[in-house]
């Protein structure tokens, strides 16, 4: 099928280039060798082989194939297998019943919740309690997982976090004491404080490069701790509010940004939860900063 | 237009594209608007040559001029009205999605977009048993919503599994994959892959916006898309050439495979007048050939809060500014149908 060059995730100046030199659909490149490639384009040999790497891999899945694709980006998958994912992952309990009944059960996993609220209602508060939940074992209801804090206004406090993380500990010991189960009193062996700080990354971004620096580097972190289950990022407005005049590259930040996150999430089968204050400025600024996200609570 | 190469038609050998790329003719373009003299002098090629060369290569590759009435019959055989479920939405579509053609439903964040699109999917999947193919591109499809919606409709397991088989969900946060996935469909409709037991009748993308408004936009501050060009995809020029693609890609999958395709679009403000209107700027409005916006009434009471009102913003067929009052919460059972002619907006 003719697809154009321009649909592809190619360089703009090898873009260009190969458009300058006459090819504008995928299949004219589909027979070139990257000797070829690179002697009429006038692109160095590791372009070309990059190019047809990229224009062929998306091209081969027309041709009949009889093995599965080692390239992840085909994945699809019919709504019964979503489904039954669904079934089997579990919440992140938030320890407040009314607040776990309104979400279905917990904090979901593999969506983007969002918490909004006035400065001091206690979106942070709640940022660190989950940051907590997420590491409950299973045998207590848990997803047994790690987490990634990132923080944009400096408000985590790790003193408070060490009490939250005491209380939980407590908590889970009173309920293993009903249930004087063996699983139990082993999870709570390795569920300490020590374990439950040195299970939390946080990283403090100081503006939003920085920020969407910290989400660009998120895909190497988490293959690289695959046990994390929560990103929580508090403040996500917070560094777009203060240095970003131009609103439209504003909204484009923080749409590509939400984006990036949607996916990760999906990806990595994660929660994400981003932080936002509401803004007392006028209506306009307060919809474009909230026009982005488009998610569920 | 192809490159030229030896082999593309009869008559064009090797030499003859050596001897055309020395003087700058590339591609079959070049060679249609040189001047033919010219070239025959340089290249020291005879004229009557290059002529018929030219002649071939035109009718290799221009379009076929088509009879209005035997357009008008193929799309009379092949059109197909598919219903969406929702009485009132159906009512304002002239009887629902039509095949060959892009259906919109734009509103703001809540107003009910993705709803729709599990309740056309729901319906089409099991009603229709056709299957369905849902491109979700910001997290909003929950499998566990299908099924509620499909309870609602049979209380056989079976069937409900069944309708759930059908539906394929593809999760493209970004354009390239979501182009690659349209790409996908083609090549699996050509191929006729015989795992699906059907072809593709409607195609849901929700939404267009997520993966095309990171890319729209101002042309300041170059030297920041240079550096954040990796989460970016560089400056708007190509972004909007972007979503001219994908724009294109719908349009002629609808047409070309026989299949209906609904989008959904978010609201955004205008910057001078502050009021609400659908987002991705003109140049999008011109893609669906019907538009419906999805509002929240005014008043927040308990049997308010899962009202929303329809409008009919731009249709081939219907007047517009026709208003539906549709409830959420009870697709396709009980909904009110009341019919406001409103004005044009």
């Amino acid at each position: 099928m003719q697809r154009d060059l321009v649909s592809f995730p190619l360089s703009p100046a090898v873009r260009v280039k190969l458009v300058s030199a006459g090819f504008q659909s995928a299949e004219e490149l589909l027979e070139a060798k990257p000797s070829e490639l690179s002697k009429e384009v006038g692109i160095s040999k590791e372009e070309a082989l990059e190019t047809l790497q990229i224009v062929r891999r998306k091209c081969l899945t027309n041709k009949p194939r009889n093995d599965s694709t080692s390239d992840t980006s085909c994945r699809k998958c019919t709504a019964l297998d979503l489904l039954e994912q669904e079934h089997t992952q579990g919440f992140i309990v938030t320890f407040c019943s009314a607040l776990d009944n309104i979400l279905g059960g917990g904090v979901p996993l593999m969506k983007t919740t969002e918490i909004c609220g006035a400065p001091g209602v206690g979106k942070t508060q709640l940022c660190m309690q989950l940051a907590v939940d997420v590491q409950i074992p299973e045998c207590f209801g848990g997803v047994a997982g790690e987490a990634v804090f990132i923080d944009t206004e400096g408000s985590f406090m790790v003193e408070r976090v060490v009490d939250l993380a005491t209380a939980c500990i407590q908590h889970l010991q009173l309920i293993a004491g009903t249930h004087m189960d063996e699983e139990h009193e082993k999870a709570l062996e390795d569920f300490t404080l020590e374990n439950i700080l040195s299970h939390i990354y946080y990283f403090r971004c100081h503006d939003y490069t920085e920020l969407l620096a910290q989400v660009y580097l998120l895909p190497d972190l988490l293959s690289d701790h695959s046990k994390v289950r929560l990103v929580i990022v508090d403040g996500i407005a917070f560094p777009f509010r203060h240095d970003l005049d131009d609103l439209s590259l504003r909204t484009r930040l923080l749409n590509g940004l939400a984006q990036q996150m949607i996916s990760l999430a999906n990806h990595h089968r994660l929660a994400q939860v981003g932080n936002i204050v509401q803004i007392t400025k006028p209506e306009r600024m307060h919809s474009t900063v909230s026009n982005h996200s488009q998610k569920h609570i | 237009m192809g490159v030229l190469r030896p082999g593309l038609c009869p008559g064009l050998t090797e030499e003859m594209v050596q001897l055309l790329r020395s003087r700058g003719i590339k591609t079959v373009v070049d060679l249609a608007t040189a001047d033919l003299e010219e070239v025959a002098q340089k290249c020291g090629l005879s004229y009557k040559a290059l002529v018929a060369l030219r002649r071939v290569l035109l009718a290799q590759f221009s379009a076929f001029p088509f009879n209005g009435a035997d357009l008008y019959e193929e799309l009379k055989i092949s059109t197909a009205i598919l219903s969406t479920g929702i009485g009132s939405l159906d009512k304002l579509l002239d009887a629902g999605l039509y095949t060959g053609e892009v259906t919109e439903i734009v509103g703001g964040p809540g107003s009910g977009k993705t709803q729709v699109c599990l309740c056309v999917a729901a319906h089409v999947a099991h009603s229709l048993q056709q299957n369905v193919l849902y491109i979700d591109s910001n997290g909003g499809l929950t499998a566990s919503r299908l099924l509620q919606l499909l309870q609602a409709r049979t209380q056989d397991e079976e069937e409900q599994a069944g309708a759930l088989q059908r539906i394929q969900v593809a999760h493209a946060f970004d354009i390239f994959r979501m182009l690659d996935e349209l790409q996908d469909l083609r090549g699996a409709v050509a191929q006729q892959v015989t795992g699906s037991s059907g072809t593709v009748k409607v195609v849901v993308v929700d939404s267009v916006t997520a993966v095309v408004s990171p890319l729209l936009g101002g042309q300041q501050r170059e030297a920041l898309f240079l550096v954040l060009s990796v989460l970016l995809v560089c400056c708007s020029s190509p972004g909007l050439a972007l979503m001219m693609q994908l724009a294109r890609e719908l349009k002629t999958l609808a047409r070309d495979l026989g299949i209906a395709v609904l989008v959904t679009n978010h609201m955004t403000r205008d910057r001078d007048s502050g009021r609400l209107k659908p987002a991705l700027g003109r140049s999008w409005s011109f893609v669906p050939s019907t538009r419906v916006l999805l509002d929240s009434p005014e008043e927040a009471g308990t049997s308010g809060r899962s009202q929303r009102m329809a409008c009919l913003t731009k249709s081939p067929r219907q007047p517009t500014g026709l208003q539906e009052a549709v409830d959420i919460s009870t697709w396709g059972t009980s909904e009110q149908s009341s019919v406001l002619q409103g004005e044009q907006t």
